[in-house]
C-alpha cells in the first residue's frame, strides 16, 4: 500500500468523525429523553423497546415493511431536493401523493388494465400516479409564474384539496366507492387486482419488500446525478442562486421552474402509487396519512444530497414501523411517538448547525 | 518620499481649507497601525501595512481593485481581526472583536451598500439598535436634526427613506454614524453612488467633518475626487501599503503609477483621472480625425451597411405607469461607439433592460440589423449576437454563487453539454482559455464568482460577452462602475477591439470624460427623452453637459 492511499482512509476517518458521532449520539439522547416521558407517563418501558425493536427490525417482515416505508419517504424527499436547487421549497409532498394513490387506483380499477400483458398492468397505473402527482406538483409552478404565489403556500394549500378529493373519491359511488354489498360498506375503494400490485423483491409473500425499492435506489442514483453532472442541474442551481441572471443567460426560467415543480411533484405521486400499488391496496381516506410531510422532513436533513435522503429516509422508514409498533403492542401513547420524532428531527438538524459551526473554528 | 518624513509641525491647529496645507501634527494619532497583516488561508490579503491617521485629517486610501483596501477598513471596523500587528486607537491598544466593539470604541464605518432600512422613517431606522423601552421619537427627531445640522446636512426625520434619493439616503448614512459621535469615520467608496452632482457637496460634508475634529478615511478609486479633498492619501498595491504622500506636494501621475506599478497609455489616464484637460490633448476638434487618430474606426467604408442597432421611438412606463422612455430614437452604425450621457435615472436603467430582453418596452420598435427584437428573449437577443454588459453585474450579469467557469458558459451550455451531462473539462478548458486572454487576475475557472475584485468580474462579463460568435452589437450599461484606474483602460481596450472587429457598440454611461475619451457620438438623455446628439468631441462637453442637467442648448 502507498503512503497516499495509506494516508486517505486516515483523514478520512479523522474529518468525518465529529459528523458520525455528534449525531448518533444527539439521536441517542433523543431516546433516552423519549423513554424517559415513557416512564413518567406510566408505559412499560422495557415492553416499550421491545415494541420498537420488533416493530422496525424484529423480523424479515418487519424489516421488509420499514424498507418499504423508506421507499415513500424517500421518493418524496427526492423530489424534494431537486425542487430545493432551484430554491424552491415543495412542501406538498402529502397532496402529491395523495394524487398519485387516486389515480393509481383509478387506472389499476380500470376495465381491461389488470389483464395487460409485459408488466402494463402495473406500469399503466404507476405511470397514472406519478403523472397525477406531477401536475399537482405543475400547477403550483404555474401558480408561482403566473401570478408570483409563493409555491410554499401554493403546494401546502393544495394539500388540503388533494387530501379532500380523496375522501371525496372514496364516500361517491360514481368515483371510487366500493359499490355498496354484502361484504364491505366502509368509505374505500375496492382492492386493487393482483396483477397490478408491485411484485415483491424476493418473491416470498413473508417478506413484503416490492420492486419499489429497486426503483428508488436507481432514481436515487439518478437524481445525484443530475444534480451534479447535468445541465439540466447546473440550470437548476443558477436560477436558484439568481432567476435574474439566469433569464439574462437564456435560460428559460419560467419553464424550468414549472418542469422542476412538476418533476417534484412526480416523485410525490409515484411514492403515493407505490405506497397504494405494493402495500395498502385499495384507497381509502387518509391514506398518506403524513408520508408526504415526513418525507419534506426527510428532504430537509439530507441538505441537498441524494444519499443524504437515502440515509434518512430508512431511519425514518425504521422508525416509523418501531413507533407504530410501540403504539399497539406496548401501549405507548401515539402522541409520544411523535414527540420522540420530532426530538430525533431537532437533534438531526441541530448536530448539524452543531458540526458546521466546529467546522469553521477550525 | 513617504508621508511619514513631512512631520513639520503646525502648532496653531488651524480649521477650515487652510489645513490643506498643514502636515500631520505631533500629537498622538487617533489611529495608528503598525505591521498590520491579514491573511485569508495562503492569501495575503495586507501586509505590514502601517497607517498613521491624525484628527482633523481627510485621508484617502487609493489602490486597484483588490489590493488591500476593503480589507484594511474591515479590520479596523472590526468585521476581520488581524493575522499580525497593532493597531492603536487614541493611544491605547485598540483590537475590536466585531463592529460593536468598533462602535463603541468611536469607530464609525459608512458601507457602499447602504445599511438602511427602505420602508422605515429616518427616525426609526437611527433608533434601531439603540432603543430601550420606550421610543422617544421626537426627541430623538431633535437630536438628529440638531446633529446633522452641526455639518451642515439637512435631514427631515420624518421622511421615508424609500422615497429619498440615493444622495439623501447616503447623507442619512454619513448622519447615523456622526450620532455617536465618533473620533473616526470610515468611507468605504462613498461616491461610487452618487450622481456627478451630488459629489461635491458631498464632499464638503466630509471636509465639515475634519474641521470638527473628527478624522477620516475615505477609500475611493476617483483622483479627482482625491485631488480636492484628501490631506494625505495612502496608496495600496497588492496588499502593501506603498506610498503615503501629503496632497499638497503629489504628482497625481506619480500617484497613478505607484497604484498600479506601471505606467497607463494616453487618452485613458485622462479617463481615469476624471480631468478633462489631459483628455483635451487626444482629441481633435473634428469627429473624423479625432477617431482616426485614436483608431477608433476601421478604414472607412463606402456603401453604407446598414446600422447594427436601430431604437425606433421607444417608449416605457413603468408599473406605476410613470414614463420612464419617452420616444427613443438612436441608431448604431457597425463599427462605431454611440454614448448615451445622462445623470443617473434618467431612463438609462430602463434602455439597458429592454435591451438585454428583461424588459418590454410599451411602445416603439428596435432592430438589430434587419431583424425586429422588440419582443424577443434574452436568448434571441444572444442568439442575434448582442452582447450586454449590464449595470447590475451582480444580479443581472452573473450568478455570483457560481464558478467563473460556471459563469462563462452559462449562455452557451449546450456547448458543454454531451448526453445531458455537462462535460467539465471542455467547461474548464474554455474558461483557462477566457481567463488568460481577458486577463482575469487571481482567479481559476473553479473560483466563487463573487470572491473576484470589481473590476475582475466585469472582466469575466466581458469575456462572455464580446466571445459571441458574431458579435454584432455590444451594449454596455455603466461598464466602468466602481472599477479602478487600471480596469477602466482595459474595459475600454476590450471595447475598442470589438469596435476595431466591426461590431457596434451603444455605450451607457454617467461618466461623461469618459465616454467622450470613447465614443465616436453622444445622445443626451434627460427625462427619458434624447434632447440631443452630437460628436464626442471636448469642444462639445460643455454643450453636453449643459444637455445632460436639462438646460437646452
Amino acid at each position: 500500500m502507498s503512503g497516499a492511499a495509506s494516508s486517505a482512509p486516515a483523514s478520512g476517518l479523522r474529518i468525518p468523525a465529529p459528523g458520525v458521532v455528534i449525531p448518533l449520539a444527539a439521536i441517542a439522547a433523543s431516546f433516552v429523553v423519549g423513554f424517559a416521558l415513557m416512564a413518567l407517563t406510566g408505559s412499560n418501558i422495557g415492553a416499550a423497546i421491545g415494541a420498537f425493536a420488533q416493530g422496525a427490525f424484529g423480523s424479515a417482515y418487519a424489516i421488509g415493511t420499514s424498507l418499504n416505508r423508506a421507499v415513500a419517504l424517500g421518493l418524496v424527499g427526492l423530489g424534494f431536493i431537486l425542487a430545493e436547487r432551484a430554491n424552491l421549497i415543495n412542501v406538498g409532498g402529502e397532496g402529491q401523493i395523495a394524487m398519485g394513490g387516486i389515480f393509481s387506483t383509478a387506472v389499476a380499477l380500470y376495465g381491461g388494465v389488470k389483464g395487460l400483458p409485459y408488466g402494463l398492468a402495473v406500469l399503466l397505473p404507476l405511470l397514472a400516479g406519478t403523472l397525477a402527482g406531477a401536475a399537482w406538483g405543475a400547477l403550483a409552478g404555474v401558480m408561482k409564474i403566473r401570478f408570483g404565489t409563493n409555491e410554499v403556500i401554493s403546494t401546502l394549500l393544495l394539500n388540503f384539496i388533494a387530501i379532500l378529493l380523496v375522501y371525496w373519491s372514496v364516500q361517491s359511488v360514481h368515483l371510487l366507492r366500493q359499490p355498496a354489498s354484502f361484504a364491505g360498506t366502509l368509505p374505500q375503494s375496492l382492492q386493487v387486482p393482483p396483477s397490478t400490485t408491485l411484485p415483491l423483491l424476493t418473491g416470498n409473500p413473508a417478506d413484503p419488500l416490492h420492486i419499489g425499492a429497486a426503483v428508488a435506489v436507481v432514481l436515487a442514483i439518478v437524481t445525484a446525478l443530475v444534480l451534479r453532472r447535468s445541465a439540466f442541474g447546473l440550470r437548476l442551481k443558477a436560477i436558484g442562486l439568481s432567476p435574474t441572471a439566469s433569464h439574462r443567460a437564456g435560460i428559460r426560467t419560467d419553464a424550468l421552474m414549472v418542469s422542476v415543480l412538476a418533476l417534484s411533484g412526480a416523485f410525490g405521486g409515484l411514492a403515493g402509487a407505490m405506497m397504494l400499488l405494493g402495500d395498502q391496496g385499495y384507497l381509502t381516506a387518509g391514506f398518506s396519512s403524513g408520508y408526504g410531510f415526513d418525507g419534506l422532513v426527510v428532504g430537509l436533513l439530507a441538505r441537498g444530497s441524494a444519499a443524504g435522503v437515502a440515509a434518512v429516509a430508512i431511519f425514518f422508514g425504521f422508525l416509523r414501523s418501531g413507533g407504530i409498533s410501540m403504539q399497539i403492542s406496548a401501549h405507548v401513547p401515539a402522541a409520544l411517538v411523535t414527540i420522540v420524532q420530532g426530538m430525533i428531527v431537532v437533534a438531526i438538524a441541530g448536530s448539524a448547525i452543531l458540526i458546521e459551526r466546529m467546522g469553521r473554528r477550525a | 518620499m513617504t508621508g511619514q518624513t513631512a512631520t513639520a509641525v503646525d502648532p496653531l491647529q488651524t480649521t477650515g481649507r487652510a489645513s490643506r496645507v498643514r502636515a500631520p501634527d505631533v500629537r498622538e494619532p487617533v489611529l495608528d497601525l503598525a505591521g498590520i497583516t491579514k491573511s485569508f488561508g495562503a492569501l495575503t490579503a495586507l501586509s505590514e501595512a502601517a497607517l498613521e491617521v491624525h484628527a482633523g485629517e481627510v485621508l484617502c486610501l487609493l489602490g486597484e481593485n483588490g489590493a488591500g483596501k476593503s480589507t484594511l477598513c474591515n479590520l479596523i471596523y472590526g468585521v476581520f481581526r488581524p493575522t499580525g500587528g497593532e493597531m492603536r486607537l487614541g493611544g491605547a491598544a485598540y483590537a475590536p472583536a466585531d463592529p460593536k466593539a468598533a462602535l463603541e470604541a468611536g469607530v464609525g464605518m459608512v458601507h457602499q451598500h447602504f445599511s438602511v432600512v427602505p420602508s422605515m422613517t429616518v427616525v426609526d431606522n437611527l433608533l434601531l439598535g439603540r432603543s430601550r423601552g420606550i421610543l422617544h421619537r421626537r426627541l430623538f427627531a431633535e437630536e438628529i436634526r440638531a446633529r446633522a445640522a452641526e455639518f451642515g446636512l439637512e435631514v427631515d426625520p420624518w421622511r421615508v427613506v424609500k422615497d429619498m434619493s440615493v444622495g439623501e439616503r447616503q447623507r442619512l448614512e454619513i448622519v447615523k454614524c456622526l450620532m455617536r459621535r465618533p473620533r473616526l469615520l470610515l468611507l468605504d467608496e462613498p461616491t461610487a453612488v452618487l450622481p456627478p452632482e451630488e459629489i461635491g457637496s458631498f464632499l464638503d460634508v466630509c471636509r465639515r467633518i475634519a474641521d470638527g475634529g473628527g478624522a477620516l478615511i475615505l477609500v475611493t478609486h476617483k483622483l479627482a475626487e482625491v485631488a480636492k479633498i484628501a490631506d494625505r492619501t495612502a496608496i495600496l498595491r497588492a496588499g502593501r501599503i506603498v506610498d503615503t504622500v501629503p496632497m499638497a506636494s503629489a504628482d497625481m501621475k506619480a500617484i497613478v503609477q505607484a497604484m498600479i506599478g506601471r505606467e497607463l497609455g494616453g487618452a485613458t489616464v485622462a479617463v481615469g483621472l476624471d480631468l478633462a484637460e489631459h483628455a483635451e490633448a487626444a482629441e481633435t476638434d473634428e469627429l473624423p480625425a479625432s477617431a482616426e487618430a485614436s483608431g477608433k474606426i476601421p478604414a472607412a467604408t463606402k456603401s453604407r451597411p446598414p446600422d447594427v442597432l436601430q431604437i425606433d421611438a421607444l417608449t416605457y412606463r413603468d408599473r406605476n405607469g410613470a414614463v420612464r422612455l419617452d420616444e427613443i430614437t438612436v441608431e448604431v452604425r457597425p463599427g462605431k461607439i454611440l454614448g448615451i450621457a445622462g445623470v443617473e435615472g434618467n431612463g438609462q436603467s430602463e434602455l439597458g433592460l429592454i435591451l438585454a430582453g428583461l424588459e418590454r418596452p410599451s411602445a416603439g420598435r428596435w432592430f438589430v440589423g434587419d431583424r425586429e427584437m422588440t419582443r424577443a428573449s434574452p436568448a434571441e437577443i444572444t442568439a442575434a449576437g448582442v452582447g450586454i454588459v449590464p449595470e447590475d453585474r451582480h444580479a443581472v450579469g452573473a450568478v455570483v454563487e457560481m464558478s467563473v467557469a460556471e459563469n462563462l458558459c452559462l449562455q452557451n451550455l449546450a456547448q458543454y453539454t454531451r448526453f445531458g451531462l455537462v462535460r467539465r473539462g471542455a467547461m474548464t478548458a474554455a474558461a483557462k482559455d477566457l481567463i488568460a486572454r481577458y486577463d482575469v487576475r487571481g482567479a481559476g475557472p473553479e473560483t466563487r464568482f463573487a470572491s473576484l475584485s470589481g473590476g475582475n468580474q466585469q472582466k469575466v462579463v466581458l469575456a462572455r460577452e464580446l466571445t459571441l460568435d458574431p458579435l454584432v452589437l455590444l451594449v454596455a450599461a455603466q461598464p466602468t462602475r466602481g472599477l479602478d484606474v487600471g480596469a477602466v483602460e482595459t474595459v475600454y481596450g476590450h471595447i475598442r477591439s470589438a469596435c476595431g472587429r466591426g461590431a457596434g457598440v451603444l455605450l451607457i454611461s454617467s461618466e461623461l470624460d469618459e465616454l467622450i475619451a470613447v465614443s465616436d457620438r453622444i445622445a443626451v438623455i434627460y427625462r427619458g427623452r434624447i434632447v440631443g446628439e452630437m460628436p464626442a468631441t471636448q469642444k462639445n462637453r460643455e454643450a453636453i453637459g449643459a444637455l445632460m442637467s436639462g438646460h437646452a442648448a
